[in-house]
């Protein structure tokens, strides 16, 4: 794989579970650092990478994409040592049934989601979908162990490495968004090769799966004249509608709608036609449901654009995103920046 | 403390309309604090000052209600929720009017399927013989509450409002009890939580604290047949991970644990599956504020009888003056 796709899986190997990204937060410090003046954790565990223009009075571009994935939360440790659990961001409960999960105790535990064999299922419930609440984690522990070491509120990841598959293709869990943060070091590395005036602020956020939590804070502090957001968007599946999906490796999808600036827009669409970077356009009529929509209305209002990259199977332990798009995501915000006019 | 919570849990105050409620906890605390006032959004901010960090520790004044929409021209009202209503629930219930005015809802009685009573299908009857007789006593606009007791029994309150006059009444003890702290501390006592944590946004905004309480009540797991939950009445005040408007900030989250460890003060984690608290538009006011929350663990919320423990409650006040003192 090349370097983006090296970079994709590491990202994709991390765990940061919504509204826990502490434990991933100087980890994605260090892979923006080698290309940054300077990059700064805040309070919540944003990560914030700032690398300044080369104006004597510059602007500022504000680029997020968040870092945190769903996952799971213990809710309770019964005596028999098996964990009850709720969602940590939207997780359906019909895609986690035998899934392996680390559970992030005192030390991290490895454990399974227990399912009943078809043999015990009775006839009456074949085909029905469990609930979350029927469903427990298994780490092997009696309960006197499970409850030394696991905590009510403990955050589970899912057990899903990335794994390469053919086309540029990954598959595993987290590439909602994780597949965003290699965009955003793919632009830092872009930027390095280009002269851009503004200064730019290069943010992994955190919370974004429980209501764009991170944004708000990060769109406050950084007073920013644009803002670019980087998310996933639904990849081409053949069960789904063709309007709201997006092949894979056809590019970046560039979102148009009431939320997203309209002359920025128009001008990183015609950016993207002139450098023959591949786009795809992405009609959205609604809020978005992505940070673009904090940004929107942050302070007095900072001018947004919205880059998606397809990925198949979202909020499942094996999305799929194409590299190449990643690499262009990341290199036509950085084009955008850097051939960016003041006005 | 039974006689705060009293006192409270019977001044009227649907959202919107939390005046009454301000202006008791006032008169509670005046003197007790450096300075109080109030902001444009009505919330009632009482400050004890100091040169550490700037916490700020939230409770609700507003309770839930029903609002008239319409009287028709024998004399009933038709109304609208404000805040969370379940409609079964409220079936038969007494309301009262911050007049005095005194109604009970009931419905449409040519309902084959009771699931299909919603509140378009209720109204409330005053006992009004026409609708210019209804007038004299109520408007369209107009706001009222649930009637309802004030009780100990076995050392359990039961009220109306304990949802969450009970978060006020801790506020106010603590306020008196005066921890001795370096730390600035704003008892905040919020408005509109119940139709969106709208208060607690522009009182956080206004304040910008380092650290944010809320002092609110959370669901229990403890009841025949409930959903699971592992927060149960008595088990102690409960810390917050996490419910539908936050997830707890975990410095703020350590910090409560520390202070509940170190005091021997019995606690409990939650995780609440519904519900937010003003801990959700506080943390993310501004740049973003850590934040947390202390949840008294209480059955029947929104219903017109709650119900908590008093040692919870006792219990919380202690959590709470160790937490100002400790962090």
């Amino acid at each position: 794989m090349n370097e983006c796709g090296e970079l994709l899986k590491k990202l994709g190997s991390l765990s940061a579970v919504t509204g826990r990204e502490n434990r991933a937060s100087e980890k994605i410090a260090e892979l923006f650092r080698p290309y940054c003046d300077e990059v700064k954790i805040d309070h919540f565990f944003n990560v914030i990478g700032i690398k300044k223009g080369q104006s004597e009075n510059p602007g500022s571009v504000l680029v997020t994409a968040h870092y945190d994935e769903i996952g799971l939360i213990v809710t309770e440790i019964e005596d028999s040592g098996f964990l009850r659990f709720s969602a940590a961001g939207g997780v359906d409960p019909k895609a986690i049934g035998a899934m392996e999960v680390i559970v992030h105790g005192k030390k991290d535990l490895f454990g399974v989601i227990g399912t009943k064999p078809p043999h015990l299922i009775p006839p009456e419930d074949v085909g029905k979908a469990v609930k979350m609440d029927d469903m427990r984690i298994d780490i092997g522990y009696d309960g006197k162990k499970a409850k030394e070491l696991v905590s009510i509120g403990d955050m589970v990841s899912f057990v899903s490495p990335p794994q390469e598959l053919l086309n540029n293709r990954i598959a595993g869990k987290s590439m909602d968004n994780r597949s965003g943060v290699a965009a955003l070091v793919e632009i830092l590395k872009e930027l390095n090769k280009l002269r851009h005036d503004d200064d730019v602020y290069v943010v992994a956020t955190v919370q974004e799966e429980l209501g764009l939590i991170g944004a708000f804070s990060v769109t406050y502090n950084i007073k920013a004249d644009l803002g670019i957001v980087i998310d996933v968007c639904h990849g081409d599946m053949p069960d789904a509608p063709s309007d709201e999906t997006f092949p894979l490796g056809k590019g970046v999808a560039v979102a148009v709608g009431p939320v997203l600036d309209r002359r920025h827009t128009k001008a990183i669409i015609k950016l993207a036609k002139e450098e023959k970077i591949p786009y795809q356009i992405d009609p959205e009529t609604g809020d978005t449901g992505t940070e673009a929509a904090v940004h929107e209305v942050a302070r007095e209002g900072i001018p947004v654009i919205l880059l998606s990259i397809p990925s198949k199977y979202m909020h499942t332990a094996v999305e799929m995103v194409c590299v190449d798009d990643v690499i262009a995501t990341g290199r036509l915000a950085a084009r955008y920046i850097a051939g960016r006019v003041k006005e | 403390m039974f006689d705060i919570i009293k006192t409270l849990a019977q001044t009227f105050g649907p959202s919107g309309n939390e005046k009454k409620v301000a202006d008791t906890i006032s008169g509670m605390l005046r003197g007790k604090v450096d300075e109080i006032r109030t902001d444009a959004m009505g919330n009632l901010i009482c400050v004890k000052k100091g040169s550490g960090k700037k916490i700020m520790l939230a409770a609700h004044m507003d309770e839930i209600g029903i609002i008239v929409s319409y009287i028709d021209e024998k004399g009933f009202l038709r109304f609208g929720n404000i805040g969370g209503l379940p409609p079964l629930i409220i079936l038969g219930q007494r309301v009262v009017f911050e007049n005095g005015t005194v109604g009970v809802i009931w419905y449409e009685e040519n309902i084959d399927n009771m699931k299909n009573v919603t509140l378009g299908k209720m109204f409330i009857d005053i006992g009004a013989g026409s609708r210019e007789e209804a007038e004299r006593l109520v408007k369209v606009g107009d706001m009222a509450v649930f009637v309802g007791d004030t009780v100990e029994q076995n050392g359990k309150i039961i009220s109306k409002s304990i949802d969450d006059r009970i978060g006020c009444a801790i506020l106010v003890e603590t306020a008196l009890r005066q921890p001795e702290t370096d730390n600035e501390v704003y008892y905040v006592f919020t408005t509109q939580e119940e139709v969106g944590l709208r208060g607690a946004k522009t009182a956080a905004f206004g304040i910008l604290p380092d650290l944010a309480l809320a002092i609110d009540v959370c669901d229990t797991g403890d009841i025949p047949n409930c959903n699971p939950m592992a927060v149960k009445l008595g088990g102690g005040p409960a810390i917050k991970i996490k419910d539908r408007s936050v997830i707890a900030h975990p410095l703020v989250k350590d910090l409560l644990v520390k202070a509940a460890k170190n005091k021997k003060i019995p606690y409990q984690l939650e995780i609440m599956k519904d519900g937010g608290t003003d801990a959700g538009s506080i943390h993310t006011t501004a740049g973003g504020i850590p934040s947390g929350g202390i949840s008294i663990p209480c059955r029947f919320i929104h219903d017109a009888a709650e119900m908590v423990d008093l040692n919870d409650v006792n219990n919380a006040v202690k959590l709470l003056t160790e937490f100002v003192k400790s962090c």
